[in-house]
C-alpha cells in the first residue's frame, strides 16, 4: 500500500474509494486473476496418491506431477487445453442436467447471497451464479453459436490457464452443500457444477490431497484412515470398554459375521476421533438394548465417500462396496449411521449407479416390524429413521434428565437435509431424548440449513482461515442461540460437521460443544442390568 | 451546541457514512450493506451493529472494557477474512476522518473540529484495542489448527498404514527400492 498524503487522504476517506484501507480495485469479473497464497488453497495430491489412484481398475487419475498452486507453471500436459475441452464435450453428453444447467441461468440473482462462502467473504465470485459462470464462460465459448460469433459480449470466453487457476480456486471454496439450489428458480443444482470442474481439474491433474488419500486409503483398506482390519476391531474393542466403565453393561459388537440381520456402516471417524467416539459408543448402547442382529464390516468400514469429491467413477466404486460386502455377508439390509455425503450418495446417486440392490430386502425393523419403504431400492436406512421408529413404538427405555447438563440446537447437516429430506427424524428424536433443545431461526434450519463451511474434502487445516469464515453463517446463527438461550450442545448426524463444527465453534462461540444425534440417545438410555456410575457429562464423563 | 451535542444529533449520518465506507472494502459489498437480518447477513449486520454500538459507547464515554464485546463482533470476522491486518482495523481510525468531515461540511459545526483532540485520543485507544483483539483472534485460529492437528485428524492424510511402515523397513534394510 502507497504512502499517501494525510490531505488526500482525509479527502478519500469521505469521497473516493478508501486509500487508506486499499479498498479493492473495481474492475470486471473476468479481468480479476485468482492468487494463490499460503492458507488459501489445500496443498496439491500427492503424486503417488495419483498415481495409485490412476493404477486401480476402473478409475482415472492421469497426469500425475509434483505441482505447486503458487508456481506460475502447474506443469499441466501439453495438451491440456484439448483434455479440458474434450472433457467438457463429454460431459456434456453424458449428463443432461449439465447441458441444461450451463443454458437455462437467467441470472436472476436469487442464489447470489446465499453462498455461505459469499457471505463470509463478499467475494463476488463465491455468488453462485458466478462460480458457475467460471464454467459456463467456457461452454458457451466452445459449444454455443452466440459464444462463437459474439465471444466476451456474450459472457463467452477462451479456456486459459488463468481460468483453469479460477476452476481450482472456486471449486474448492464450494461445499456442494446446494444451499444456492434451494433458492434458484430453475432449480440448478450448483453442486452438479462444482463436481464437474473438479472432475474436469483431475483430468489434468489437479487435485487436492486431502480428498485423494482418503479415496485411495477406502480403496485400499475400506476406510479414509487406511485402517486394517484388526486396527478396525481394536478401536471398536476400546469403546465397548469405555461402555462398560460408564454403565457397567458390556456390549457384545461383531464383525464380518456372515448371516447377521443387518449390515451397519458408519463413518470411519466414529470409532477413531474425539467426538465421533461418543457417538461410536451411543450405537453399541442402542443396539445392545435392543438386542439387535447387527454386524460391523472391517472392510466396508467407512460410510464416507470421498469418491463424491473427485470424480463419478470413484463415487461409484466407493459406494460399491458396502453392496459387495452386504452380499459377503448374507445380510438382509444396511443400516447407516451418522454420516454426510455417504447419504447424499446413496440418496441421489446409488440406485442409478450400482443399484437396485436386489439381493437384499426392504428393510424392515426387527423390533417394532415397521417396513421403510422409503428404502425399498437402496435397501439402506438412516440410523435417525430407525431410532425415531423404536421410540415412536415405545421400544426404548429413556431417562431424559440423564441429558439435563446438555441444552442443544439442531444443526441439518446440508447433504442428510438437503440431500435426502431427512428433517423431522432428529427433531422428533431430540424431543425424546432431551429436556432442553431449541432450532436456531428459521433461515438456517432445515433446507436452508448453513453448511458446516468444511464439507466435500475442505476440512483440512492449511486453509483454516476459508473454513472460519465460510462457517461464519452457521456459527453466527448457533451464537444466536447461545446468547439468548444459553445453548451449550450443538447437536448433528454428520462425521465431518462433529470434527469441522467442533473447531469452528471453537472459534466462534467456545462455550458451545459438538455432539452426534446417537450420544445423545446414549446419554439417555437405561440398561437392563446397569450399573451406571454419575455421568455429570453423559458418556463423556471421565470415570 | 457542545460537540458532544453535536455529535449525538449526527450520530446516524456518522454511522451510515461509517459503515458504508467499513463493508466498501469487500469487493461485493451491495447485499452485506443492504440487509440488516443478522442471520442471513452475517457479515454485514454484524459489522454495521459493532459499530452502531462503538458509537453509543464513544458518545456516552463508555468504559475501555465494554467495547471488547462490540469490538470482538467485527475483528473476529475481520481476523478470518482476506485482510492484510492493517486493513482489517483501519475502520477504526477512519472514524476520525469521517466526524471531521461531517463537522467541516457544515460552517455551523466547523469550529468543534478544534475540541476533537478527546475524541481522538478514545478512537486511539479504541484502535489499539481493535489490534489486541485482532491478535487475540488470530492467536485463537492458530490454536484451533494446533488442537486439531493433536486430535489425530491429521492422521486422515499423512499416516501411512502398518504396512506401508513395514514396506519403508525393507527397503532401509536392503539399502534399495525393491
Amino acid at each position: 500500500m502507497a504512502i499517501v498524503k494525510v490531505d488526500k487522504l482525509a479527502k478519500s476517506v469521505f469521497q473516493g474509494p478508501s486509500l487508506m484501507t486499499g479498498s479493492y480495485p473495481t474492475k470486471d469479473w473476468m479481468e480479476v486473476p485468482a492468487v494463490f497464497k499460503p492458507g488459501n488453497f489445500a496443498y496439491p495430491a500427492k503424486k503417488e496418491k495419483v498415481e495409485y489412484m490412476n493404477s486401480q481398475q476402473g478409475l482415472s487419475f492421469p497426469n500425475a506431477r509434483e505441482w505447486w498452486p503458487e508456481d506460475d507453471d502447474w506443469k499441466l500436459p501439453e495438451n491440456w487445453k484439448e483434455i479440458i475441452i474434450n472433457g467438457l464435450k463429454d460431459r456434456l453428453d453424458k449428463f443432461r442436467s449439465l447441458k441444461i444447467f450451463m443454458d437455462c441461468c437467467v441470472r436472476c440473482g436469487a442464489c447470489a447471497d446465499k453462498c455461505h462462502f459469499f457471505l463470509g467473504t463478499g467475494d463476488p465470485k463465491n455468488m453462485p451464479v458466478l462460480r458457475a459462470e467460471l464454467l459456463r464462460s467456457v461452454y458457451r465459448n466452445d459449444f454455443t453459436l452466440a459464444g462463437k460469433l459474439l465471444g466476451k459480449m456474450a459472457g463467452a470466453r477462451e479456456m486459459t490457464v488463468g481460468v483453469l487457476k479460477e476452476w481450482f480456486m472456486y471449486a474448492y471454496q464450494c461445499t456442494e452443500c446446494r444451499r444456492c439450489s434451494v433458492f434458484c428458480p430453475y432449480g440448478i443444482d450448483q453442486a452438479e457444477i462444482t463436481m464437474m470442474m473438479r472432475e474436469m481439474l483431475h483430468l489434468v491433474g489437479v487435485g487436492i490431497n486431502w480428498i485423494l488419500e482418503p479415496a485411495s486409503n477406502s480403496n485400499r483398506t475400506g476406510n479414509h484412515m487406511g485402517l486394517q482390519p484388526h486396527t478396525f476391531k481394536d478401536n471398536v474393542d476400546f469403546l465397548v470398554d469405555d461402555v462398560e466403565n460408564l454403565t457397567g453393561v458390556r456390549v457384545e459388537p461383531t464383525f464380518n459375521r456372515k448371516g447377521a440381520e443387518i449390515l451397519f456402516i458408519t463413518p470411519s471417524a466414529d470409532v477413531f476421533a474425539e467426538p465421533g467416539l461418543y457417538t461410536a459408543m451411543g450405537y453399541l448402547i442402542l443396539f445392545h438394548a435392543i438386542g439387535l442382529d447387527y454386524t460391523w464390516s472391517t472392510y466396508a468400514s467407512e460410510g464416507g465417500n470421498f469418491g463424491l469429491f473427485t470424480n463419478n467413477q470413484t463415487m461409484k466404486k466407493l459406494n460399491a462396496k458396502m453392496y459387495a460386502e452386504a452380499k459377503r455377508l448374507g445380510v438382509k439390509y444396511i443400516i447407516g449411521g451418522e454420516c454426510g455425503h455417504m447419504w447424499r450418495v446413496l440418496h441421489q446417486y446409488m440406485d442409478t449407479m450400482n443399484g437396485p440392490a436386489d439381493f437384499l430386502e426392504v428393510p424392515k425393523s426387527p423390533i417394532t416390524s415397521t417396513v421403510f419403504d422409503n428404502a425399498a431400492s437402496t435397501k439402506m436406512i438412516h440410523i435417525s429413521e430407525f431410532t425415531a421408529d423404536l421410540i415412536k413404538n415405545n421400544k426404548l427405555n429413556i431417562d431424559k434428565s440423564r441429558n439435563d447438563h446438555v441444552y442443544a440446537t439442531w444443526h441439518d447437516s446440508c447433504n442428510t437435509s438437503r440431500g435426502m429430506g431427512l428433517l423431522e427424524e432428529p427433531r422428533y428424536i431430540l424431543d425424546n431424548v432431551v429436556n432442553n433443545w431449541v432450532d436456531m431461526p428459521e433461515n438456517a434450519i432445515r433446507e436452508k440449513t448453513f453448511c458446516c463451511g468444511s464439507g466435500t474434502g475442505l476440512n483440512t487445516d492449511e486453509i483454516m482461515e476459508i473454513r472460519m469464515r465460510g462457517g461464519l453463517p452457521r456459527a453466527n446463527a448457533v451464537k444466536y442461540v447461545h446468547e439468548r438461550y444459553g445453548v451449550n450442545t450443538l447437536g448433528c448426524v454428520c462425521a465431518i460437521d462433529r470434527a469441522t463444527l467442533t473447531s469452528l465453534m471453537n472459534y466462534w462461540v467456545p462455550e458451545v460443544t459438538v455432539a452426534g444425534l446417537t450420544e445423545l440417545v446414549g446419554n439417555s438410555l437405561v440398561l437392563e442390568g446397569e450399573q451406571r456410575q454419575e455421568l455429570d457429562e453423559g458418556l463423556r464423563t471421565l470415570v | 451546541m457542545n460537540l458532544f451535542e453535536t455529535l449525538q444529533e449526527k450520530k446516524k449520518q456518522i454511522l451510515s457514512v461509517w459503515a458504508e465506507r467499513t463493508l466498501d472494502s469487500y469487493t461485493s459489498s451491495g447485499f452485506f450493506k443492504k440487509s440488516l437480518d443478522t442471520i442471513a447477513n452475517p457479515t454485514g449486520a454484524n459489522i454495521r451493529e459493532g459499530l452502531s454500538r462503538i458509537i453509543d459507547l464513544l458518545l456516552a464515554g463508555g468504559d475501555q472494557q465494554e467495547y471488547a464485546g462490540p469490538l470482538d463482533q467485527i475483528i473476529r470476522i475481520r481476523a478470518v477474512q482476506d485482510f492484510s491486518p492493517s486493513q482489517a482495523v483501519v475502520p477504526f481510525l477512519e472514524l476520525k476522518w469521517i466526524i471531521r468531515q461531517i463537522l467541516n461540511d457544515n460552517k455551523n459545526t466547523r469550529h468543534l473540529t478544534q475540541e476533537l483532540t478527546d475524541l481522538d485520543c478514545e478512537i486511539d485507544r479504541l484502535a489499539l484495542a481493535a489490534f489486541d483483539k485482532y491478535m487475540e483472534c488470530r492467536e485463537q485460529l492458530f490454536q484451533v489448527r494446533i488442537k486439531e492437528l493433536k486430535s489425530g485428524s491429521y492422521i486422515l492424510s499423512d499416516s501411512p498404514c502398518p504396512s506401508s511402515l513395514l514396506e519403508r523397513t525393507r527397503v532401509d534394510d536392503s539399502g534399495k527400492i525393491n
